[in-house]
């Protein structure tokens, strides 16, 4: 808790918390702007809209939550600051988990700027509530996984640069395949693969209810990919922390 | 009293000719097979951008198995509004497997309103064996009616007030914070 704390206050005091946020809200705004003016955008309905504003919503906070967990450990070691953190008196599970608290402290500020957008788009159709909780539940999942796999690729890699351009390139492979056009036919594989994805098959949930009116119990499965990628990343990053939190890269202590 | 009877019927029978041509192409599938599409829900009301799905049943009852068989969805419109299918649904078309005598297949289309109006949505069947494919006639049945009502779009000036101020009040705090850690 006490890690966890420091970690929050370094993250938030330093003014790159607030400034994340900044940009986030930009983004957001934007967003929203366009979604309630475009006509190419809001023709539809607003349940689109506000199904759209939340995925952004979601990819942006759980991408701003790796990025500040990838810089977790390998950002330490290179600005020499680690040292200092590995003379706190905690196992290094305890410092590794601490990092992952403060690291999520980021993706809960981004979904709180998120609720004014989600509100005022969605207002008068009965769907804020419905968007919020699940904005709420995929994001948190996804954010744990992502963010506990980006402190292990921080651990492991050479350099903050290599561990921020790895967690970024995997977040991107992750994202890519959402994008594409769903009208496209995909076949068993491509089915299997959109499930196996954790940010798409998370993604595909909140559409599923929000836009196409599923119930909430109709496309659990797609859950199950996030579900694994938090048990995939958690337990190695606790199992290998005494590895990870080292002062040289890869070293045994 | 006998002719003119014989005469009515006559001219009742000449009456239901037109509606006796159109009827059997329908009941006469491609092959030959008598297939006969059944449509669900015959007759709805949807909001602009609701999605709505349109069930199928296609049933041959003849004492042979069909061709393989190609399912088309098609929506007109009744109102004369432009109506772009692909705005509709992104897979208007459909493999049907050969279907069994005496047996049936089910299919359906989840598809988008994305124009105001009324609407006929049908499915057509078209032959798509090795040796039927590009023959006729076409099997088609009864459609779906569909009225779509327009709704009101989002209001661009109550997102404003949001739109400004969380970036500003997001600004400001960002910037206090730099300005105090600047200070201490």
């Amino acid at each position: 808790m006490a890690v966890a704390g420091q970690e929050c206050r370094d993250l938030w005091l330093s003014g790159r918390g607030p400034l994340l946020l900044f940009a986030f809200s930009l983004l957001l705004s934007a967003f929203t702007y366009l979604a309630a003016t475009n006509q190419a955008i809001n023709f539809l309905e607003q349940r689109e809209a506000v199904n759209l504003t939340l995925q952004i919503a979601v990819a942006v906070g759980v991408l701003v939550t790796l990025l500040v967990s990838a810089d977790g450990i390998s950002g330490e070691r290179e600005r020499g600051t680690l040292e200092g953190l590995l003379l706190t008196p905690v196992s290094r599970r305890v410092l590794v988990l601490g990092k992952l608290a403060a690291a999520l402290t980021v993706w809960f500020a981004t979904f709180v700027v998120s609720v004014p957008y989600i509100w005022v788009l969605g207002r008068g159709v009965s769907v804020v509530g419905q968007a919020l909780l699940l904005s709420l539940v995929i994001g948190t999942v996804l954010a744990v996984g992502l963010a506990a796999l980006g402190l292990l690729v921080s651990g492991l890699s050479a350099s903050n640069k290599v561990s921020i351009a790895v967690s970024f390139f995997i977040l991107l492979a992750l994202f890519a395949p959402t994008q594409l056009p769903g009208g496209l036919p995909k076949g068993w594989f491509g089915d299997v693969l959109g499930r196996l994805n954790p940010v798409g098959a998370g993604l595909h949930y909140p559409t599923a209810i929000l836009v196409n009116g599923h119930d909430w119990t109709q496309d659990l499965n797609y859950l199950i990919a996030p579900g694994v990628l938090v048990v995939l990343a958690i337990v190695p990053l606790t199992l290998l922390s005494d590895r990870i939190v080292q002062l040289e890269p890869g070293s045994v202590r | 009293m006998r002719s003119r009877s014989w005469l009515a019927s006559l001219a009742a029978v000449l009456a239901l000719a037109p509606s006796a041509v159109w009827a059997s192409p329908a009941a006469a599938g491609p092959g030959g097979d008598p297939l006969v599409i059944t449509v669900e829900p015959a007759r709805q009301s949807a909001v602009i951008g609701d999605r709505v799905t349109i069930r199928a049943q296609v049933t041959n009852r003849a004492a042979t198995p069909t061709d393989p068989l190609i399912a088309h969805l098609n929506v007109a419109s009744l109102t004369g509004t432009y109506v772009d299918l692909e705005d509709w649904t992104a897979g208007p078309t459909q493999q049907v497997a050969p279907i069994g005598a005496g047996a049936s297949a089910n299919l359906s289309w989840d598809i988008q309103a994305v124009n105001t109006g009324s609407f006929d949505v049908y499915v057509v069947l078209l032959p798509n064996g090795a040796g039927s494919a590009g023959a006729g006639p076409l099997v088609t049945g009864a459609p779906s009616h569909l009225t779509v009502a327009g709704r009101r779009t989002l209001n661009a000036g109550g997102s404003l007030p949001i739109v400004i101020a969380m970036p500003l009040l997001l600004g400001a705090l960002a910037l206090a914070v730099r300005l105090r850690r600047r200070r201490s």
